[in-house]
C-alpha cells in the first residue's frame, strides 16, 4: 500500500467515525415509560408525592389530615420537589425527593 | 434629531409590546397538555383539535390516558380516589402502594377547583339537570332545565359519582361522557369526565363514602377545606 492510499484510508476512517459520532448526537431520545407518555408544560409534583407531603404535615402539626391540601408544587432540582400546602388557611412548605422521602416541613 | 429619537422610542415601544405579547402567548401555552408521539419520537402539543383528530384516526385516546395500574406511594387507604387535575389523571388507590390510573377531562380555565370531598351517591345512566348558573350562561342548557333523561347523548354518560362535602351535594360529579376525545383536556364546567367504559369500571370498584382528593394547582379551593 502506498503512503498516499494509506493517508486516504485514514481520512476515510476518521470521516466515518465523525459521521457515526454525529448521528449518535442527533438520534432521538428513548421513548418514556408507558405510564409517562403524557405531560404538561408546567411540571407539577406527582400526585402521590404531593400527598406524602400532606401526610407529613398532618403528622408534624397534629392537624386534621382531611383539612390539608397541596395547592401548588414544582421541581426545584432534578431530585427535589417543593410542595405548598393549605391546612385550613395555614400555609406550609414541604421539600420531598423524587423517591418520596420528605426532607423538611416548614410554615411559610 | 428629535424625530430620530421619537422613531427610536416608537421602535422600542413596539419591541416591548411584541415581547409582552410573546410572553402572554407563552404563558397561555404554559399549562398545555403534551403527548409523546411514538412515530416521530417527539412530544407534541395536545389540544382540542388534535385530540379530535387522534380519536377519529384511532377510535381511542392516546395511550397515556387509557386505564393502567401504576406505582403510587401513599398513606391513603385503598378505595380512595385522587384526582390530579393538572396532569389529567384519576387514581383509585389499591393495596400494595399501587393505583389504578384513568385519563380524565377537567374544568377549563376559571372552572377548575381543588378540595377534599367524598362520593355521596352513584347513579347509572343518570338524568342530567344543568345547574342554574349553567342555564344562565349557556342558552343550549335552557331546554334541559327540567332534566335530560340518561342515554348515549347525555353529558353525564354511563355513570355519575356525586361528590359531597359532608352531607351537602357540591354540584360537582365524576361522570362519563359522550365526547371521549376530550379526555386529557381542560374542557368541563368543573366536573371530572371519563370515558364511559372507564367510569363504569371505576363505579364498580368504588363504594359510597369513599374519600376523593382533588388536586389542581392554581384553582380555587372548594369551601370547607
Amino acid at each position: 500500500m502506498s503512503a498516499k492510499s494509506s493517508v486516504r484510508s485514514s481520512i476515510r476512517a476518521i470521516a466515518i467515525g465523525f459521521l457515526a459520532a454525529l448521528s449518535a448526537c442527533v438520534s432521538a431520545p428513548p421513548p418514556p415509560p408507558q405510564d409517562q407518555m403524557s405531560r404538561t408544560k408546567v411540571e407539577t409534583a406527582p400526585a402521590d408525592i404531593q400527598l406524602l407531603c400532606a401526610d407529613a404535615v398532618a403528622k408534624a402539626s397534629g392537624a386534621d389530615s382531611t383539612k390539608i391540601l397541596p395547592v401548588s408544587s414544582g421541581k426545584i432540582d432534578s431530585k427535589t420537589y417543593q410542595v405548598e400546602l393549605d391546612a385550613s388557611g395555614k400555609k406550609t412548605s414541604c421539600l420531598v425527593d423524587t423517591d418520596g422521602n420528605v426532607k423538611s416541613v416548614q410554615p411559610t | 434629531m428629535i424625530a430620530g429619537r421619537a422613531a427610536l422610542q416608537r421602535k422600542s415601544l413596539t419591541a416591548i409590546v411584541a415581547m409582552a405579547l410573546g410572553l402572554v402567548a407563552v404563558a397561555a401555552l404554559a399549562a398545555g397538555t403534551q403527548v409523546f408521539d411514538p412515530k416521530t419520537r417527539k412530544w407534541v402539543d395536545y389540544d382540542r383539535t388534535k385530540a379530535r383528530k387522534y380519536y377519529a384516526a384511532h377510535n381511542e385516546v392516546p395511550e397515556a390516558f387509557r386505564p393502567q395500574m401504576v406505582k403510587f406511594r401513599t398513606a391513603e387507604v385503598p378505595g380512595t380516589i385522587i384526582i390530579d387535575g393538572n396532569q389529567h389523571f384519576l387514581y383509585l388507590v389499591q393495596p400494595g402502594q399501587r393505583a389504578m390510573r384513568y385519563g380524565i377531562g377537567v374544568g377549563r380555565e376559571g372552572f377548575g377547583w381543588a378540595g377534599i370531598v367524598r362520593v355521596g351517591r352513584m347513579a347509572e345512566w343518570p338524568t342530567w339537570t344543568p345547574p342554574a348558573e349553567m342555564i344562565a350562561r349557556d342558552p343550549n342548557a335552557v331546554k334541559h332545565a327540567g332534566g335530560m333523561p340518561g342515554g348515549p347523548d347525555n353529558p353525564l354518560g354511563a355513570r355519575a359519582l356525586y361528590l359531597y362535602e359532608r352531607d351537602q351535594d357540591t354540584i360537582y360529579r365524576i361522570h362519563g361522557t359522550p365526547e371521549p376525545w376530550t379526555i386529557g383536556l381542560d374542557v368541563s364546567s368543573g366536573c371530572i369526565r371519563m370515558r364511559n367504559d372507564d367510569i363504569t369500571d371505576l363505579a364498580s370498584r368504588v363504594k359510597v363514602g369513599a374519600k376523593v382528593i382533588v388536586l389542581m394547582q392554581g384553582a380555587a379551593l372548594y369551601k370547607g377545606v
